[in-house]
């Protein structure tokens, strides 16, 4: 079983120093979403990150491992950084992977920005799945 | 190149399909006689039938409403389903609320089906018939199904479709996303025969015959199923006997096959 699907967020701090997490949305979602819990296991796969944008963005990749809990701690499992303005496509890895043990997992998007007001354009193909 | 399926998994005329019934250790034989649908076995269906507003059960013990036409939402749970047919189809089949529906003088056509819902991640199960969970953990002590842990596929199930027999999928999003569905089927609707040599189905349920073996998620036959299948076939399956008691098994299957329908 392996359901691709890409998700799609936007970020427009208008100052440096701020972060957040990426409001997403996908085609096969009715509505939008900041975070993916993933059914119990299987695993979510993230095989390719597309940004663009301003100079000075980094994209975090954060897990949860119970995304119930009134607080949820969110550690971050991978970044990219945006050293300049443009964009950058990283595909063809290998991927990203959280494994859902509980089905309280969760992954989600988050950004930090170092050089004041900008916009983010976040693309991210996740894969979820129950194959190694 | 397999003998038995083409590359869609669907079974080729002239070769045998076994329907195997755990719940009776028996199982009925089938010779696809001809495919009526060759060539044109994909059915993009489109969403499941669910209808805006309806309210269905979640995993945390509440409920929620869909919220929109063939959307699943997060963390719910349905009931037992059949697919509708589509405005165009539904004055010409048996049954407009179930379109794998026919009746029992229809004898000599089987839907196989394999139905692929999108995402792939839903949890899928069914209830045969309608109604009438399946699935069972430790003989009977424990229903499970997609409303459990555990007891269900996610994404795909493959069926045979007997006549006079409503089926009721299931469906689960352990998500917590909204999802919009998608069901295509691939099917085969076969014009069927049963076999009418004793040694010929002896040979095909002791496995030295070719033939595709598909084992139903049955397991409780209901008696309503049971009796579906007796007055559609003449009868609910043959036994399966181990391949020294032969002499047995020939007596006991010329006995069944007087009562054969088709």
């Amino acid at each position: 079983m392996r359901e691709l699907m890409t998700v799609f967020g936007t970020a427009s701090p208008t100052a440096s120093g701020q972060s957040g997490d990426f409001t997403l949305s996908t085609p096969i979602a009715r509505s939008t979403f900041t975070y993916i819990r993933i059914p119990k296991g299987l695993k979510a796969k993230i095989w390719a990150k597309r940004l663009a944008g301003t100079a000075g963005f980094t994209l975090l990749v954060q897990y949860t491992n119970d995304v119930t809990a009134p607080s949820p701690t969110w550690i971050t499992i991978d970044a990219e950084h945006m050293a300049a303005a443009g964009s950058l496509e990283l595909e063809k890895r290998r991927p990203v992977v959280v494994v859902a043990r509980t089905g309280n997992e969760a992954v989600k998007l988050s950004y930090t920005n170092t050089t004041g007001a900008g916009t983010l354009y976040a693309s991210v193909d996740i894969e979820i799945t129950d194959e190694d | 190149m397999d003998r038995v399926l083409d590359s869609l998994g669907l079974v080729r005329s002239g070769e045998y399909l076994v329907a195997y019934i755990p719940a009776t250790e028996r199982a009925l034989v089938f010779r696809v006689r001809s495919r009526l649908n060759e060539g044109r076995e994909v059915y993009n269906y489109g969403p499941i039938p669910l209808k805006t507003g309806t309210s269905l059960p979640t995993y945390t013990g509440g409920s929620t409403a869909v919220p929109e036409d063939g959307v699943l939402p997060a963390n719910s749970y349905t009931g037992g389903m059949s697919f509708q047919a589509p405005q165009i189809m539904k004055d010409y089949v048996f049954d407009a609320n179930d379109i794998w529906y026919i009746i029992e003088t229809y004898r000599d056509m089987l839907f196989h089906v394999k139905t692929y819902i999108t995402p792939s991640f839903l949890r899928v199960d069914v209830q045969i018939p309608i109604g009438n969970p399946q699935g069972r953990f430790q003989k009977d002590k424990f229903i499970i199904g997609v409303d459990r842990d555990f007891g269900f596929a996610r994404g795909y199930i493959e069926l045979i479709h007997f006549p006079k027999i409503h089926y009721g999928y299931r469906f689960g999003n352990d998500t917590n996303l909204d999802v919009r569905t998608f069901v295509k089927f691939i099917y085969g609707e076969y014009r069927v025969e049963t076999p009418m040599d004793a040694n010929l189905i002896f040979d095909i349920l002791v496995k030295r015959e070719p033939a595709y073996w598909l084992t139903l998620p049955i397991s409780i036959l209901d008696p309503t199923a049971e009796s579906a299948l007796i007055e559609t076939y003449g009868y609910a399956g043959f036994r399966i006997y181990k391949h020294t008691d032969r002499n047995t098994a020939l007596a006991d299957y010329n006995n069944t096959l007087r009562m054969v329908k088709v």
